[in-house]
């Protein structure tokens, strides 16, 4: 570490520098969502223009941006600095319905459709700025005069371009009008040119990431922004011009901005809008690129207390103590990050992947916890779920019924995720990615190529989650040592109980919940949990390759899953599994990401660490956190603060790849589900994400609550 | 060698000792504290809690090698952060052969015993001298009061109090705070006197009375019957330690006071 972030630790554990008065009263509107009230511009209609002119795809996007800049209204609140508030609710179609339905016919669309869940390279559009980016485009664009396609679409990307520097221009000229001289002669600046300070780098980051929303697009991540935001804060701080006070005040305000329109953004839950920031880790070089900007950031975050961004944070196992404890007060706070990844693992499984080392050791997460390369991935990182308790239970009724062992239920369990993965993925051989002008302006290579980011970029793997897999491993284990070891349960009875839905069969239900080995007990159970992810590795290799230059990686997160396959979807008449060899009845939630099911006794955290520990996450490299849930009452000193910091670094210490820590009290979150009005700014994470506890639907909320009961 | 009764077994706890510590809970206590929080830790036998979250058993047979290798898998974790093993209850001495092998067995880990005090004096001596840190309690001194709230004679306790601070093993004491019955001023004060002085005495450590002490008793068919006023505030006047340059400490949350102070040494 160098000399100037040993200094850095000092500050960091003394309170926000800055006077907070003028962001106070702007993080109080962000709450309160006060900007709804600036949302009265019209939806611009495109369809009837686009239709009328004969639009191709790609034209209409790109129309789409700049009817969308050319509609917005700039807005200047008084005390701001940063700049840029959404007043166009949301985003209108390109294409009529039918129009739609005929153009996507027999392909496969990911979600909503528009490109999601990947980061840009901030850092390539922040030095070259937009005309540079522009330059780039007209330059490809005499290169491949005789290519059509790639005339079109840096025509379109161009077209873009001049709509967010008119857009720009007209806030420039709000700003002049109202006097903010200030903020005029920023906007003078950037996003057209690069900027030269940390202030015109976060202005100019503030609008164009605000764009790709305009565009239609989602979970949009904000990637490593302690590594391509540290040049301008090291020459603020060189020049004199700024000191670290200045720069938290300013990274805060920068942060309550992203919380202006947020509500608007497209999520599964309120909050789910994946604006997930990365701090630490390595350079590409290999060296440590903690600096004075990674503290900057952790304390703003600790000051602004808002769910926008995500703080992610890259450790190994050598990572200072003092820095995890700076990161464990942010968990304090109770807003569910920073969420850790581990560069000891992460690095070399994506190599193991295929990913060049420069590029692996530049990983971030794209929304919730995907490892993506910034500006080099178009990588479809949760194309869908293996559900493991659905393989182990159907490998363990098929297995009895042919009279067979242990091993002929694994060999049967190995095929089911097989069969699964194969399923999730054949949709996905048809994928259907719309063209994106705007976005692909912000990605390694598209101009300079001449290929619309949605034609794919370095990294174009799809991920699979293998969800609840503590469940599926502890029915295993319970199967293993009642039905084939003691002989405690028969083969028969285990089955009429689980069909019953354990009603007359309490005695098994209470053995299975209560004696049989439990994953994150690190026992008898974590061989299964281990084999169950070799299952969905191998499954993912067997795959071969999805049909854009990519492969498929298994991943151990479950988004909604653990709901989803223990209930199924909204409007789904059946639930998809009943009652499980675990002993969980039927309807009962599985466990998220990688947690001890529910009915999980364990010791504690150290014991679930060590369980997860098994997995080999060489083989395992789509992300999906360890999620660890501690009572509020671990921070209440700063010795036990202390211990958690060390628990993180047990997490690295034990070659974990990912960890979430959630501060949950049970009295607290009942209370909250049942005066909703008093705990409005109870912020949990449910999943890959920070959401308001209030702002969830009830079913996530007693996921919660259940999950609380078990505080380790 | 007997098998011991582990009640419990919790890693990651933050008020048993130095750095990350897993804490065995030792099954069986000889003493009857009318606020016994862990009321399922006093039988010396394995035992049924019922509850809306499902029966359990209380209490598991291990042999002092499986509990030795279980704690050892965790070894490297323990140590990188100071931290070891702290061996609670119940109280541990009544299984102290078993304790004392588990011991022998996860050397050199960093071990806290956690006790009554209330042993034999060759068994006192022979665990204790076996630990890196005691955390002795020491409830009330006056005989009478210590009987009639614990069901048990303090002298045995004082008189192992007396060896342990002439012994130069580090220990730290631990003072539960009852309301109305720990926490007096005239207690406070002959603990004080007590403690105070002792060259190997880390410190003196508060643990202020659990609100959910008769939590569990429902679940045992058990009762709870404390013959003191729970809802009375605290008396947390520690001015007889502060005086005598003792260092102190309340543990856990504290609505009323700061969590950490220091006298004047």
């Amino acid at each position: 570490m160098s000399e100037s972030a040993n200094s850095a630790c000092e500050t960091a554990r003394a309170e926000v520098m800055f006077d907070t008065r003028r962001l106070d009263a702007m993080k109080k509107r962000a709450r309160g969502r006060e900007q709804k009230r600036y949302r009265t511009t019209p939806i611009p209609d495109l369809v009837s223009e686009c239709d009328g002119e004969g639009l191709s795809w790609p034209r209409r996007a790109a129309r789409l941006v700049c009817r969308m800049c050319e509609s917005e209204r700039p807005v200047i609140e008084p005390e701001e600095r940063i700049v840029f508030t959404r007043t166009i609710t949301s985003v209108p179609p390109v294409y009529t319905a039918e129009a739609w339905a005929e153009r996507t016919a027999g392909r496969t669309l990911h979600e909503l459709g528009p490109i999601s869940n990947i980061c840009a390279d901030w850092g390539l559009v922040l030095n070259q700025g937009l005309l540079g980016r522009r330059q780039a485009a007209a330059e490809a664009q005499q290169r491949m005069s005789a290519d059509e396609d790639a005339v079109e679409f840096l025509a379109c990307a161009e077209e873009t371009i001049d709509a967010v520097l008119a857009l720009a221009a007209r806030y420039e000229a709000e700003a002049r009008r109202l006097g903010r001289e200030d903020i005029a002669d920023r906007l003078a600046r950037v996003p057209a040119y690069p900027p030269r300070t940390l202030h015109e780098a976060l202005q100019m980051l503030r609008l164009l990431h605000a764009v790709v929303w305009m565009g239609g697009h989602y979970h949009v991540g904000l990637g490593r922004f302690d590594q391509y935001m540290w040049p301008y804060l090291q020459a603020d701080l060189a020049s004199g011009r700024l000191d670290m006070a200045g720069a938290e005040e300013l990274v805060a305000e920068f942060f309550i901005s992203l919380n202006k329109d947020s509500d608007l953004y497209p999520g599964v839950q309120q909050g789910d809008n994946g604006q997930s920031l990365m701090l630490g880790g390595v350079r590409p070089d290999g060296s440590s690129g903690i600096n004075e900007l990674t503290y900057v950031v952790l304390r703003a975050a600790l000051y602004t207390a808002l769910i926008d961004p995500k703080i992610n944070l890259r450790i190994s196992r050598d990572t200072d103590l003092d820095l995890l404890r700076v990161a464990s007060q942010l968990t304090r706070q109770g807003l569910g990050f920073p969420q850790y990844s581990n560069d000891d693992v992460v690095i070399p499984a994506l190599v193991a992947h295929g990913y060049h080392l420069e590029d692996a050791r530049n990983y971030t997460v794209a929304a919730c916890w995907e490892f993506i390369i910034p500006g080099e991935g178009m990588e479809v990182v949760n194309i869908g779920a293996v559900s493991f308790p659905l393989a182990v239970d159907r490998a363990i009724r098929a297995g009895f019924a042919a009279g067979e062992g242990m091993d002929g239920v694994l060999e049967r369990v190995r095929r089911e995720v097989q069969m699964q993965a194969a399923a999730v993925a054949e949709p996905y051989r048809r994928l259907l990615l719309p063209p994106a002008p705007y976005y692909s302006i912000v990605m390694n290579g598209c101009l300079e190529r001449g290929r619309d980011l949605s034609g794919g970029l370095r990294y174009n793997n799809f991920g699979i989650h293998g969800a609840a897999a503590a469940n599926g491993a502890d029915a295993l284990a319970a199967t293993e040592q009642f039905v084939f070891g003691d002989g405690s349960i028969r083969a028969e009875q285990l089955l009429q109980a689980l069909d019953a839905n354990f009603e007359g069969f309490e005695p098994v239900r209470m053995q299975l919940s209560n004696v049989a080995p439990k994953v994150g007990q690190n026992g008898a159970a974590n061989k299964y949990l281990r084999f169950l992810y070799q299952c969905l590795a191998e499954a993912c290799a067997a795959l071969d390759g999805n049909g854009r230059g990519g492969h498929f990686r298994a991943g151990s997160g479950s988004a909604m899953y653990y709901v989803w396959l223990a209930r199924g979807k909204p409007g789904d008449g059946e639930f998809p599994i009943g009652a499980t060899a675990e002993g969980r009845r039927a309807g009962e939630f599985f466990s998220a990401n990688l947690a001890p099911a529910l009915n999980a006794r364990v010791p504690g955290p150290i014991s679930v660490l060590q369980s997860f520990a098994t997995i080999d996450y060489n083989q395992v490299c789509n992300g999906g956190p360890i999620t660890v849930e501690l009572s509020d009452t671990v921070f209440r000193d700063t010795e036990s603060l202390t211990k958690c910091a060390m628990l993180v670094r047990a997490f690295a210490q034990l070659g974990c790849q990912q960890l979430q820590l959630n501060t949950i009290n049970a009295d607290r979150l009942m209370e909250a589900k049942a005066h909703p009005e008093m705990h409005r700014n109870l912020i949990v994470r449910v999943w890959g994400w920070s959401g308001y506890f209030c702002e969830l639907a009830p079913e996530y909320q007693d996921h919660v609550i259940a999950r609380s009961l078990y505080l380790v | 060698m007997q098998d011991g009764l582990v009640a419990d077994i919790r890693d990651f706890t933050l008020h048993d000792g130095p750095g990350i510590r897993t804490t065995v809970f030792l099954k069986g206590c000889p003493l009857r504290c009318q606020w016994c929080h862990n009321p399922e830790m006093i039988s010396c036998e394995p035992q049924c809690m019922r509850s809306p979250a499902g029966d359990r058993t209380v209490g598991r047979w291990y042999s002092a090698f499986d509990l030795a290798s279980m704690l050892l898998s965790q070894a490297e974790i323990l140590r990188a952060s100071g931290g070891g093993v702290t061996f609670s209850g119940g109280e541990p001495l009544m299984q102290s052969q078993f304790v004392a092998e588990v011991i022998e067995r996860i050397r050199p880990l960093h071990v806290v015993l956690d006790t009554s005090g209330y042993a034999s004096p060759e068994v006192f001596r022979h665990v204790a001298s076996l630990a890196n840190l005691i955390y002795f309690d020491l409830k009330l001194i006056d005989p009478e009061e210590h009987r009639r709230y614990t069901d048990a004679d303090n002298r045995v306790i004082l008189e192992n109090y007396r060896w342990l601070a002439a012994s130069g093993i580090p220990f730290v004491a631990r003072v539960p705070l009852v309301p109305g019955v720990t926490d007096t001023p005239q207690n406070l004060e002959r603990i004080a006197e007590t403690v105070c002085g002792s060259p190997n005495l880390q410190g003196v450590e508060f643990l202020p009375y659990n609100r959910a002490a008769g939590g569990k008793y429902a679940a045992l068919s058990m009762e709870f019957r404390p013959a003191y006023d729970q809802k009375r505030a605290l008396n947390l006047d520690f001015r007889a330690f502060a005086e005598r340059g003792c260092r102190f400490r309340i543990l856990g949350p504290s609505p009323a006071v700061p969590a950490e102070h220091s006298g004047d040494g």
